[in-house]
């Protein structure tokens, strides 16, 4: 019996194995495995064994119903996958799902700006673009017709009082600590206006970020920690500073902050056969902000005791920083909104 | 302003290399922006001189500066002791305006022989870029780069009635400036004058009637101090600036003014072979500099950073600052006559650290105090909106807040409310925006016109109105723009619309838990009357939405339609709810049914869904609109509408009989409300 199983099998597999489509297929499955199949027949017959042949016998045709259902299973599968791979797509069409749009190049630097103070602590201020000569000035002790104001051409609004559109968004330091107490450190992001000529390099529309630090022991050190954590976040790791001297009305001592060319790594040499390098001039240095230790004097216009409370200010110009972080030639781009430039940030 | 190096090393000297000396003055505070290299080995350092250090506006200003951070010795020239000539002057100064004019000397030259300048001082002059003039002028000119002090020479016999009068202008009084150019005077000019007329704007500019020409025969020569703010007021409402003005507007040393006529003198006697004769000083000196005192304690306090007292010292010492006294808690020194910005502590702290180096400051974490709300709600909403609306394929654009008046045109803004600017510098700088439609507007013409036409754009920025009594306001606000196709390969292209807009504004809504928010049909000039929407929460009119009216977009150019809406981030800011809390979900399964029917045309979705809603009561979970059609097989005046209901009941599985009951009494009510039929 053993021998005439084994043919069973051999010839069934030779069938299934010469079968080329689903149908023939099908047709071996009914001939073998179907309700009168030749398997099926085994297992009928089985009843006519004696009790000793019986458990053998089951074991082996149960063997052989088994290696053919795997047989046809497999055959089966990779007949209807060479079915399926005749109406297979092309695969390399374009997605359907619409490109998400881009936040501006302003938007992105302010908050990444903005991020790197809020995660030391900072809180985020906003003030009003249109201001007082008051708040614009005289807080920040720039007294009227001084050559301090060279800097701060402004804006004047058509109106009975003196209303201008602020040059800067330091009048928001006076604001907030007329209303708060020390401690605080705020940083305030805003726009600002200036009338000059707009060319590749100037915009009589541009953004500021302003931060503001006060305490009863903080120190000109302090600045010069604080920064160097924001330009080595932004910037990079290997980012030098230097802080130099320099005039606000309203830091006492104030300086100006220049970080290592981002270009040439503060060389000063330029690439490509150029002996200066095209970002820093040659100089090895970019200046990026202006700073200082809050001018007793505005304290005093605030109402705090400059005995009693130091504090640091900060201020920088949004555009200038985005220009070098990434490139761009132009600062009418930020304001022409080509999509083909918004959305390569 | 220009320094020549070789020029500079007449008064100091210098044994760093110009690019040394770049970094040297850079890091005192003299900002170099830029060294030229000129033939002769000599080399042009522009420095930036801020506000408040006038005396750096001379050439031995720098080089003391530059003694005192490098220990070099100061090398002042000498002016031999000059002793006037008995001869009498013939000429009387007589000062109107004291406080505009503390102090005022003139000295009298006589036979002078008026020449070409030696090349030697025609050379100085071309390293300033200076035209030389006559050996007389060009010394008064150089005498200013040296000493920092504008001077100006007169023909004395061109001076009528013998008297030097420093007056007012009278109103519409006219000159003729040495620059050829005829000015008229305001009343409030102060003007240096004859018995006659003006022979000079006081610290501006000479005039052409009393310069000095090859013909000059006799001189007076003019060191004088005029008031800063009468000097700046005068140059900018003439629209000059000098390098007199320039210096005046800044401060000049009013004790510097006998040695700089003495130097100017003794020059014009040396290379003009003139006479010097009498010197007429009218007025005041500045009375002495106030002492300050340091604390020791303050300065490490404010620096973070002690300086021994032995390095202090050394360092006013060498600012030319006189120690007074001094303990182991303070130094009190009084300043040089000439450093006017010297006036309280945190001057001389400042001065401390600017030469003692920024860089040998340590840097130190503040122990800063984290505040309650480090990010305000109106920054998270802002935050949201961008990323929502960039999720929906919205790219941000930022727009101009000042615009001409005629971006306004059509748009329906009441001029009284338009806040204006009084001195724009173009066309395009007339006015604030009291919305965002010409920004948006102009971005999508500046697009089409590049062929990129189909465009989703949005701005989060401010507005500004004037109100009455002339205040001003500023509101946040969000505008969202679209325009040209929604097109893929897989579903073709179609026209984006109307309803592309509010799918972008309600899920942005939504996202900021504003679920119940009413868009009404109204009436608006921006937009065209068929389509035209007020947004509503809760009653409060928050925004308007639309589709642009074709004369709003002619006016900007644009032959394309686009949907624009513009909302108050402000009033979305007091409606967004953030915060967020689980609802357990449903155990029981939901039923959806579908409900197809004929409607008269004009009967309103919002109205149907509302009265479904409520004949349904709380069973009712949803509703959605999934199909609407007219045309083929639909009467004229009807609509086909297609909704489906899901019904739930959150405390048993709902029976086949309780959703068969609710769904007729919403049929009967939608029939008897509204004249709808089942299709």
């Amino acid at each position: 019996m053993r021998e005439e199983l084994k043919k069973i099998e051999t010839e069934a597999l030779a069938e299934i194995n010469s079968a080329g489509d689903k149908t023939s297929l099908e047709a071996l499955r009914i001939k073998y495995l179907g309700r009168k199949g030749i398997v099926t027949d085994l297992f009928k017959k089985m009843a006519l064994l004696s009790a000793a042949e019986k458990p053998e016998a089951g074991v082996l045709i149960n063997a052989i119903k088994n290696t053919i259902t795997a047989s046809l299973d497999g055959k089966l599968g990779a007949a209807s996958q060479a079915e399926e791979a005749k109406d297979r797509i092309d695969v390399t069409l374009p997605g359907v799902a619409g490109a998400p749009g881009k936040i501006h190049p302003i938007t992105q630097t302010v908050n990444e700006i903005c991020s790197v103070f809020v995660s030391l602590g900072f809180k985020i201020v906003e003030g009003p673009e249109i201001e007082t000569e008051h708040y614009n000035f005289e807080a920040l002790n720039i007294p009227l017709e001084h050559p301090s104001r060279d800097a701060f051409d402004t804006f004047y609004l058509k109106s009975t009082e003196k209303y201008l559109l602020r040059s800067h968004t330091s009048p928001v330091q006076a604001r907030f600590m007329e209303k708060n107490k020390p401690p605080f450190s705020i940083i305030v992001p805003g726009r600002v206006y200036r009338p000059d000529a707009t060319d590749a390099s100037h915009s009589f529309m541009f953004h500021q970020i302003e931060g503001l630090v006060v305490g009863d022991s903080i120190k000109f050190s302090d600045l010069k920690g604080v920064l160097e954590i924001f330009a080595k976040q932004l910037f990079g790791k290997s980012t030098r500073m230097r802080f130099r001297p320099s005039f606000f009305p309203f830091t006492e001592p104030s300086a100006e902050v220049d970080i290592s060319c981002i270009l040439c790594g503060g060389q000063g040499s330029g690439t490509k056969g150029h002996s200066r390098c095209s970002l820093c001039g040659g100089k090895g240095w970019i200046e990026i902000l202006g700073s200082g230790m809050v001018n007793p004097k505005v304290f005093k216009n605030v109402g705090y005791d400059p005995e009693k409370v130091t504090g640091f200010a900060f201020g920088m110009g949004v555009e200038r920083i985005a220009i070098l972080k990434y490139g761009i030639s132009d600062i009418r781009l930020f304001f022409e909104n080509d999509v083909r430039f918004l959305r390569q940030f | 302003m220009r320094i020549s190096y070789n020029w500079l090393k007449d008064y100091i000297n210098l044994n760093l290399a110009p690019e040394k000396l770049e970094d040297v003055l850079t890091m005192s505070g003299l900002t170099t922006e830029s060294i030229l290299h000129k033939s002769g080995n000599d080399c042009i350092l522009e420095i930036e001189v801020t506000a408040n250090r006038p005396d750096w506006l001379s050439y031995i200003g720098v080089a003391r500066e530059l003694s005192a951070i490098t220990g070099n010795k100061l090398k002042v020239p000498v002016v031999p002791k000059i002793k006037p000539s008995k001869e009498k002057a013939g000429i009387k100064i007589s000062i109107e305006e004291k406080n505009l004019c503390p102090r005022y000397t003139a000295r009298i030259i006589k036979n002078v022989k008026i020449a070409d300048s030696p090349d030697m001082l025609k050379k100085k002059l071309d390293a300033m870029n200076l035209r030389p003039v006559n050996n007389v002028v060009d010394i008064t000119n150089f005498c200013l780069f040296e000493t920092g002090e504008p001077m100006h020479a007169f023909d004395l016999d061109k001076i009528q009635g013998g008297e030097i009068i420093v007056r007012k202008a009278r109103k519409g009084e006219k000159i003729i400036t040495i620059d050829g150019v005829e000015r008229t005077l305001a009343d409030s000019m102060l003007v240096i004058a004859d018995k006659v007329k003006a022979i000079a704007i006081a610290g501006v500019m000479g005039g052409i009637n009393t310069e000095v020409t090859a013909a000059t025969k006799n001189i007076l020569l003019e060191a004088a101090s005029f008031d800063q703010i009468s000097v700046r007021r005068t140059a900018r409402s003439l629209g000059i600036s000098t390098d007199s003005s320039y210096r005046f507007e800044r401060k000049v040393d009013i004790n510097n003014i006998e040695h700089s006529s003495d130097r100017a003198a003794t020059l014009i006697k040396d290379l003009a072979r003139g006479e010097i004769c009498n010197f007429i000083d009218i007025g005041r000196g500045a009375p002495s500099t106030k002492a300050i005192t340091l604390r020791l304690a303050k300065l490490e306090a404010t620096l973070g950073l002690e300086i021994p007292s032995v390095a202090v010292k050394r360092i006013l010492n060498s600012l030319g600052l006189t120690i007074k006294r001094s303990s182991k808690k303070a130094i009190t020194a009084q300043p040089p006559p000439f450093r006017y910005d010297l006036n309280n502590e945190i001057d001389i702290i400042e001065e401390i650290a600017r030469i003692y180096g920024y860089n040998k400051i340590p840097n130190t974490i503040p122990n800063i105090v984290e505040q309650a709300k480090k990010i305000p709600l109106e920054v998270v909403i802002e935050k949201q909106t961008r990323t929502i609306l960039t999720g929906l394929g919205a790219d941000e654009i930022i727009t101009y807040s000042l615009l001409g008046k005629n971006a306004l045109s059509g748009l329906g803004i009441a001029d009284n409310t338009v806040a204006e600017i009084k001195n724009p510098l173009s066309n395009e700088q007339e006015i604030m925006r009291p919305n965002l439609v010409p920004g948006m507007l102009s971005s999508m013409l500046w697009n089409i016109n590049r062929k990129s036409k189909d465009l989703k754009l949005f701005e989060i920025g401010r507005i500004y109105l004037k109100g009455s009594e002339a205040k001003f306001s500023e509101k946040k606000h969000l505008a969202i723009g679209i325009t040209g196709e929604k097109a893929n390969w897989a579903e073709g292209a179609r026209q984006c619309n109307f309803f592309d807009l509010k799918g972008m504004a309600e899920t942005l809504l939504a996202s900021l838990g504003i679920t119940n928010t009413a868009f009404k049909y109204a009436a608006n000039d921006i937009y065209s009357r068929s389509c035209s929407a007020s947004v509503d929460i809760e009653g409060e009119n928050i925004g308007t939405m639309g589709e642009v009216s074709r004369k709003i977009s002619n006016n900007f150019d644009i032959k394309e339609t686009v949907y624009f809406c513009e909302l108050s981030l402000d009033a979305i800011l007091k409606y967004a709810d953030l915060e967020k809390r689980f609802s357990e979900l449903p155990k029981y399964p939901s039923v959806h049914r579908d409900m197809s029917l004929l409607v008269p045309k004009d009967v309103l979705n919002s109205d149907l869904a509302a009265a479904v809603k409520n004949t349904a009561g709380a069973i009712l979970k949803e509703i959605k609109l999934i199909d609407r059609y007219a045309g083929k097989q639909i009467p004229d005046g009807k609509l086909s509408l297609t909704y489906r209901l899901e019904y739930a009941d959150p405390s048993k599985t709902l029976e086949e009989k309780d959703v068969t009951l609710v769904h007729s009494n919403i049929l009967r009510t939608l029939e008897e409300k509204f004249g709808a039929r089942l299709r």
